[in-house]
């Protein structure tokens, strides 16, 4: 059976469509290899000492900064910055959530209480605070602020209104519109729907955000030292600079230590919450 | 009647015991308490007021910082390297974390006792670190340059990708690689013809996340000297030269916004509806 002459030109037409796009797509993948393959070269990266790398790793991590030194990062002075660590991240955590509670609802679309002033304000937070770093920011406040944890938890509050904001008015935006429908039907005011309407389900939700924000605010604020910003990264900068590496692989280790424990912590908070 | 009137709240809950109120406040005046315990050592003890100055001063500072714009061509090559680095750090780290995530999914991974840890132990480690920790360790390891940054961030990303993608190999539909299995498959072949395609489109949903993330952490790396553009911040920093630090921020603002931008539109027209966990990134 053979077939008919128009059925014939348009199976070859499709079979030529299919040639084009894959020739098509094997270009761009070149294109993109040669890119990249220049790219190194861009960024002048020794590919003949590739190979050596690993020796070179390996002989700096267990020649130089093993054992850690652990006599070093438990003496009292660090301990005391551990501390202050630790208050940072209450603090920075606390306010940025309590913050971030009227920027998740500004941000909003389906419950903001002002399309046109207020939302753009709150997206246009979100944005900002996410767009810069936390160590940018750090540094930016240490030089106006000075050094010491207030510029650390200041930097922590912005961190936590970008990161909890963000994810809380996801929440937010993904709730049941109908007990929201029915309170605007009653005549509601938005702070109104918000207090009864929205937070009620939101709230499981958001404790487990604000549980995880706590535990991300930790690791950030281990670093945040190492700019001036308060808490015990100020000792791994230290120890860097004066090439005391058993030193600071004793900070490192501590603070890898702490950073798991409070992400254990977080994981058996957040459970505990979720069951109730 | 009396008794159970008792029993209730003023607060005209009958819900609620008074019992129960009782225990929540005093948790409330607890955590009070300690909320401004903190705050009186950290802003009172531990602040430098006298540094800073009034309202007043902390306005003419902040002013120092408004972007330079004459400065900006300069760090536009700086950005372009970063770029670059959150590129190969990211393609470093998904290349290595297939086989931890291989390793560190319950259902695959090749011998429960030791192999299940050892990939779980990798994700946690990766994860815990910070970028700058492992970037102070191969800067002083492997001199400065982009190189160190690039093995830092692949270091730093094996963890998230690993771990998301180890999850999405515990969910993957059994009926295909049970039926490769019933043939005799190979547990390699097994894994790239029965399992990589069904994982295929959230790991390259990821992977794109997991560069807009790295492109953020990318611009610090230069703090420690693992190239790209916190070397020019912190350059100028130290130079107190603050309106170009200004500029630099502003770049590194305007890079962040285009990148998370470019990556939500492309992993919504990819994928349409597979986000990812994005809980965990950051």
């Amino acid at each position: 059976m053979t077939m008919p002459n128009h059925l014939a030109s348009v199976q070859q037409e499709y079979f030529q469509a299919v040639k084009v796009g894959r020739l098509m797509r094997f270009g761009g993948l070149l294109l993109f290899l040669s890119f990249a393959v220049w790219t190194i070269y861009h960024l002048n990266i020794p590919i003949e000492r590739m190979l050596g790398i690993f020796g070179r790793v390996g002989h700096m991590f267990f020649e130089r900064m093993m054992p850690p030194d652990m006599d070093y990062a438990l003496q009292p002075g660090i301990l005391y910055r551990v501390l202050e660590t630790i208050e940072m991240t209450f603090l920075g955590a606390f306010a940025g959530t309590v913050i971030a509670i009227f920027v998740a609802w500004f941000a909003a679309w389906n419950v903001t209480p002002n399309k046109s002033l207020l939302y753009p304000l709150g997206r246009g937070i979100l944005v900002l605070a996410r767009s810069v770093p936390v160590l940018i920011w750090g540094m930016l406040l240490v030089a106006i602020l000075g050094f010491g944890p207030m510029a650390g938890v200041i930097a922590l509050t912005l961190l936590t209104i970008s990161f909890a904001g963000k994810l809380m008015s996801e929440q937010v935006e993904a709730i049941d519109m109908g007990p929201v429908e029915a309170m605007r039907a009653t005549g509601a005011g938005p702070t109104k729907v918000f207090i009864f309407g929205v937070i009620p389900q939101v709230k499981p939700a958001w404790i487990g955000i604000a549980i995880y924000n706590w535990d991300s605010m930790f690791r950030a604020s281990t670093i945040l030292g190492f700019v001036g910003a308060g808490g015990l990264g100020i000792y791994l900068r230290m120890n860097i600079q004066e090439l005391e590496y058993e030193n600071a692989m004793g900070v490192i280790t501590l603070i890898i230590g702490l950073v798991i424990i409070s992400e254990v912590t977080s994981h058996y908070l957040r459970g505990h919450f979720y069951q109730e | 009647m009396a008794e159970i009137a008792q029993n209730y709240s003023s607060h005209g809950n009958p819900l609620r015991e008074r019992r129960v109120l009782t225990k929540r406040y005093c948790r409330y005046a607890l955590a009070a308490t300690l909320l401004s315990a903190m705050a009186y050592h950290i802003f009172v003890v531990e602040t430098d007021w006298a540094r800073m100055g009034g309202i007043g001063d902390i306005l003419s500072t902040t002013a120092e910082f408004l972007p330079n714009l004459a400065f900006f061509p300069v760090i536009v090559a700086p950005l372009f390297e970063t770029l670059l680095i959150a590129f190969w750090g990211t393609a470093l780290a998904s290349v290595i974390a297939m086989p931890v995530a291989y390793l560190a999914a319950r259902n695959v991974t090749p011998y429960f006792p030791i192999t299940y840890p050892l990939g779980r132990t990798i994700i946690v480690l990766s994860r815990s670190v910070h970028e700058l920790i492992f970037a102070l360790i191969f800067v002083s390891a492997l001199g400065l340059g982009p190189l160190p940054g690039i093995i830092a961030l692949g270091c730093r990303s094996i963890g998230f990708l690993a771990k998301t993608t180890s999850e999405a190999i515990e969910n993957v539909d059994r009926r295909p690689i049970e039926a490769m299995e019933a043939t005799g498959t190979n547990p390699v072949s097994v894994f790239l013809f029965g399992i990589f395609p069904q994982i295929y489109p959230i790991v390259v949903g990821n992977v794109i996340f997991q560069l807009d993330i790295n492109l953020r952490r990318a611009s610090i790396l230069g703090m420690v000297g693992a190239g790209g553009i916190g070397y020019v911040f912190s350059e100028q920093m130290q130079a107190y030269n603050w309106n170009n630090a200004g500029t630099v921020v502003l770049g590194i603002a305007i890079m962040v916004i285009v990148g998370e931008f470019i990556s939500n539109r492309v992993r919504t027209r990819l994928i349409s509806g597979v986000g990812g966990d994005r809980i965990g990134a950051e």
